[in-house]
């Protein structure tokens, strides 16, 4: 018989109690209990890059992640990147402007691993970009425009 | 106004309308914030976890499956297995064809893959239902299983003589000709992989279903669910309001849908599957293997005397699915002699499907490797034995080009890439290591017509909404329908809303074959005239309005305002105009179907099969999308690895509804070449029958660091017989000719001719 657990998740500022299944990963959390359907499944298996999301401000593939590893620890999703006045994110307004995305599938990822990527220090060339967003697949393969964005928003932020 | 500022009309975005215009994405702000919502994030209540569970073995039965262990575990609400009778009926195929033998058996006893289901577990949660999935005791007679296309024991397949082409004497001209190159060359079995998987949440209200599913044809999948459940059309409604990727493969329900709609209909809750990233290796086809020998017979300055194509491709033992590998053959070149034959082969595998660009793909690697091996065998450059055998008509149908702007194409890519500055020999071009290596290809997709029907409604704000079911998969119907009714109706591209992704809505065709956006721009455009004119008529003779009493006899609506066209009378805003006549909306319906389709039958087989598709020589032209691909790789001399450098590709798609928008959709088309040419390949086991590698860690996919610079050309010019605005298709034309590019350039690089793909530096070393 399982037992449930209750954690508590720092998620976008937002404290949220979940009484779960230990077995469930934060994204399933994320997508299945809080209705935060902005992180994506691709694979579930740790190797598209589509869930995506930031514990602790670092980059973590939230279906790699048990939702209780993440109690206690804040949580960003694509849904906390812009501000709360709705203005988005440099990141965001730059994957639009450069058409950076197609079916939009892997986007939330790709975004989030974009605004870790800069803030890692590894934007500095197109070489270094590609090398750093290659764990975020897209099959659309909208990668030139995505490193074009990331060039972009890389330049802004320094 | 002088002659100097007279508005010249380019069919682009100079002409200052939004059609044409470098706008960005419609979705792109729901997309890029997360709040898009794709079929299975839907909030439907009380839903109820579905997990499928694949044979594990290539051909054979389920002798018995013991459930006891898992409807004992926590959680578990039914389990369904070739023991239940689902009850259900065939369905229509796309040639709007009914099996009528019997029932439809999603769940069969009898195996014929390794992956087909044969079990689905539904419980509380995703957790107990993968639990329980694993707690099944599944025991089989396996049979003899033939797992590919060159295995020992898959024979030599069945003619597919509809498919036979032959004009003049190829066999006796090929014997003939001064120079001959003759090889074999393969393709693998490779995978969609949209980046969204497959999968759909089922709602019963009564005999009413709701489908959220993810879809490039909502009308035929809800048809297909209707059909099974024996349900009247209207009952079913499929929802797909994003789709993330499809490249072919949603284009259709298949059996883990009628599995997971029945369970939820035993169950009396709605049921959501999520098939997981594995399974989506085998619960619908990718593209099949295939294999072709094609001969070149020419003279000794290289022009094409004959061309022999002897092909085969493997399909699956319970369903038919041709791989055309003639697809793109007999348009390339001016020949005399020509004969092309295809077998089909079938294999334990699941029924392989269209994967962008079926047919022609695999047809452009052998025939656009062999044109470069014909160019070598006579010492002539790539681009320049193109040019001396170029198509001036289309060689099969005799009729004159629509527009083949394939010149243009090699002449403005060659000039962009430096391909002037090309030495001629194998292994003549290095950078310390690394060998260099300069290729050519050229692809081809047709024109494919069909017919659309769209609302539009201008609304009391002065808005308005552009409304139909076809879907968005990335290619960008959003923004092109929106910037269609922005320009037909003079109203602004921010003011438009576009609904679309649900059967419910006006019908459209698939969004497949790189028609969707012809098609549906000349509905939306024509139901946007239509409402235009409706408005425009209502200010001439309403009593309320402002315009009755000016004498105009017709009002110029642009920017979201009307006037008279001597610029002398009031200038109101749509709203405005509305308020004052006491409208909330105008709305109107507009199709684009001929007069012998409009009959509630005529609509429903437009709306849900293929049909009333017509083919790229219906007409008096032959219509066709063409490219070119430019491509430098460099091969590590001592490692045989190979990267794509960079690539300069000039595509003629007609006319552009919106650039940013077709380039991306040129630039996917090539980086999915990439894969195909070195990546991708579904490696099967031969005890087994099971793709091996059915993960994305595995079966590679180009990830950003395999992708170069690629700079994208237009060529195009408004092609009128295409399309009503004049463009040709853009989605798949970008994938066709890559992997052949590539080819050629490690043989330029490395003097060796790779025939298989993808390249492997195992070829190479
Ligand atoms: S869903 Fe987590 S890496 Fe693919
Ligand atoms: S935009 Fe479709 S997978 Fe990246």
């Amino acid at each position: 018989m399982t037992t449930e657990i209750t954690i508590e998740l720092d998620i976008n500022g937002r404290s949220e109690t979940l009484t779960l299944d230990p077995r469930v990963t934060l994204l399933d959390a994320l997508r299945e209990h809080l209705g935060l359907t902005g992180t994506k499944k691709g694979c579930d298996q740790g190797q598209c890059g589509a869930c995506t999301v930031h514990v602790d401000g670092a980059r973590v593939l939230s279906c790699l992640t048990l939702a209780a590893q993440a109690a206690g620890r804040p949580v960003t999703t694509i849904e906390g990147l812009s501000a709360p006045g709705g203005e988005l994110h440099p990141v965001q307004a730059a994957f639009l402007e450069h058409d950076a995305f197609q079916c939009g599938y892997c986007t939330p990822g790709q975004i989030m691993s974009a605004v870790a990527c800069i803030r890692e220090g590894h934007a500095g060339s197109d070489e270094e970009i590609r090398e750093y967003m290659a764990g975020n697949l897209c099959r659309c393969g909208a990668y030139p425009h995505i490193v074009a964005a990331v060039r972009q928003a890389a330049e802004m932020a320094s | 106004m002088t002659l100097l500022d007279t508005p010249r009309k380019h069919g682009d975005a100079s002409d200052g309308g939004a059609i044409g215009a470098r706008l960005s994405r419609l979705d792109g702000k729901l997309k890029i914030t997360g709040a898009a919502t794709y079929a299975l994030e839907q909030p439907v209540d009380g839903l109820a976890y579905a997990v499928l569970v694949p044979a594990t073995i290539g051909a054979g039965r389920v002798a018995r499956i013991d459930v006891a262990a898992a409807k004992a575990a926590p959680g578990v609400r039914l389990i369904l297995t070739p023991d239940d009778d689902l009850g259900l009926q065939p369905a229509t195929d796309w040639n709007n064809v009914r099996a009528s033998d019997g029932p439809y058996v999603p769940l069969p006893r009898d195996i014929a893959y390794n992956g087909q289901p044969v079990a689905l577990v539904v419980a509380d949660s995703l957790e107990q239902a993968t639990e329980a999935a694993r707690r099944l005791a599944i025991a089989y007679e396996e049979g003899p299983v033939t797992p590919g296309l060159d295995s020992p024991n898959a024979g030599e397949g069945s003619p597919l003589d509809q498919l036979s082409v032959a004009w003049g004497d190829a066999e006796a001209a090929l014997a003939a000709a001064p120079v001959r190159v003759e090889a074999e060359y393969h393709t693998p079995r490779e995978y969609h992989a949209a980046m969204e998987p497959h999968g759909l949440i089922a709602r019963w209200e009564g005999d009413r279903l709701t489908v959220w599913e993810p879809s490039q044809w909502t009308h035929s999948m809800a048809r297909s669910y209707a059909e099974w459940f024996g349900l009247p059309p209207e009952n079913v409604r499929l929802v797909s309001p994003f789709v993330g990727g499809g490249f072919g493969s949603k284009g259709f329900s298949y059996g883990f849908g009628a599995i997971a709609a029945a369970a939820a209909r035993r169950l009396g809750r709605p049921v959501k599957l999520a098939v997981t990233r594995p399974q989506n290796f085998a619960a619908y086809g990718g593209r099949a293997a295939t294999r072709q020998s094609l001969a070149l017979g020419a003279t000794e300055d290289g022009v094409l005397q004959a061309i022999v194509l002897r092909g085969a491709s493997e399909t699956s033992t319970v369903g038919t699915w041709v791989e055309q590998v003639g697809a793109a053959t007999p348009l390339m070149y001016a020949v005399p002699n020509f004969s092309a034959r295809q077998r089909l082969v079938a294999v334990n595998t699941v029924t392989p499907g269209a994967l962008r660009a079926p047919g022609k793909t695999p047809s452009a690697f052998a025939i656009e490797s062999a044109i470069d091996e014909l160019a070598c065998a006579v010492g002539a450059d790539p681009l320049e034995i193109r040019l001396r055998n170029y198509a001036e008509e289309d060689p099969q149908a005799r009729k004159p080009w629509s527009t083949r702007r394939m010149r243009e194409a090699l002449a403005e890519g060659a000039e962009a890439f430096g391909w002037a500055r090309r030495s001629r020999e194998p292994r003549s071009m290095r950078d310390g290591h690394q060998l260099i290596g300069w290729g050519l290809a050229t692809g081809t997709f047709p024109v494919i017509r069909n017919y659309g029907e769209a609302l539009v409604r201008i609304l009391a704000d002065g808005s308005a909404e552009v409304v139909t079911g076809a879907t968005d998969i990335g290619q960008g119907t959003y923004t092109i329908l929106a910037q269609t009714a922005a320009e037909a109706l003079g109203i602004p591209f921010e003011r438009i809303d576009v609904r679309l992704g649900d059967s419910a809505l006006p019908g459209a065709p698939v969004a497949g074959g790189s028609k969707l956006a012809g098609v549906m721009t000349g509905a939306v455009q024509k139901a946007a005239i239509a409402a235009r004119d409706e408005l425009i008529a209502l200010a001439l003779n309403d009593p309320n309005s402002p315009f009755r009493d000016t004498g105009a006899n017709t009002l110029i609506l642009a920017d979201g305002r009307i006037s008279a066209p001597r610029g002398d009378g009031p200038v109101v805003s749509v709203g405005e105009l509305l308020g004052r006549i006491g409208r909330e909306r105008i709305e109107v319906r507009r199709d684009t179907l001929p007069d012998h389709l409009q009959t509630p039958e005529g609509r429903f087989r437009a709306w849900t099969t293929m049909t009333t598709v017509q083919g790229p020589t219906a007409g008096d032209y032959s219509m066709h999308s063409w490219c070119a691909h430019f491509v430098e790789v460099r091969v590590d001399e001592d490692f045989g690895t190979i990267r794509v450098a960079r690539m300069v590709s000039a595509f003629d798609c007609g006319r552009l509804y919106n650039p940013k928008l077709a380039e991306s959709q040129w630039k996917g088309g090539i980086i999915m070449g990439i894969g195909m040419a070195l990546l991708e390949e579904g490696l099967v086991d031969s005890r087994n029958g099971r793709v091996i590698n059915n993960n994305l860690g595995d079966y590679l996919l180009p990830t950003n660091a395999d992708v170069p610079d690629i700079r994208v050309i237009d060529v195009g010019i408004p092609d009128p017989h295409a399309s009503a605005l004049g463009g040709k298709g853009v989605g798949e034309v970008g994938i066709v000719g890559v992997a052949p590019a590539i080819a050629n350039a490690v043989f330029h690089a490395t003097g060796r001719r790779v025939r298989r793909l993808p390249i492997t530096l195992d070829a190479l070393v």
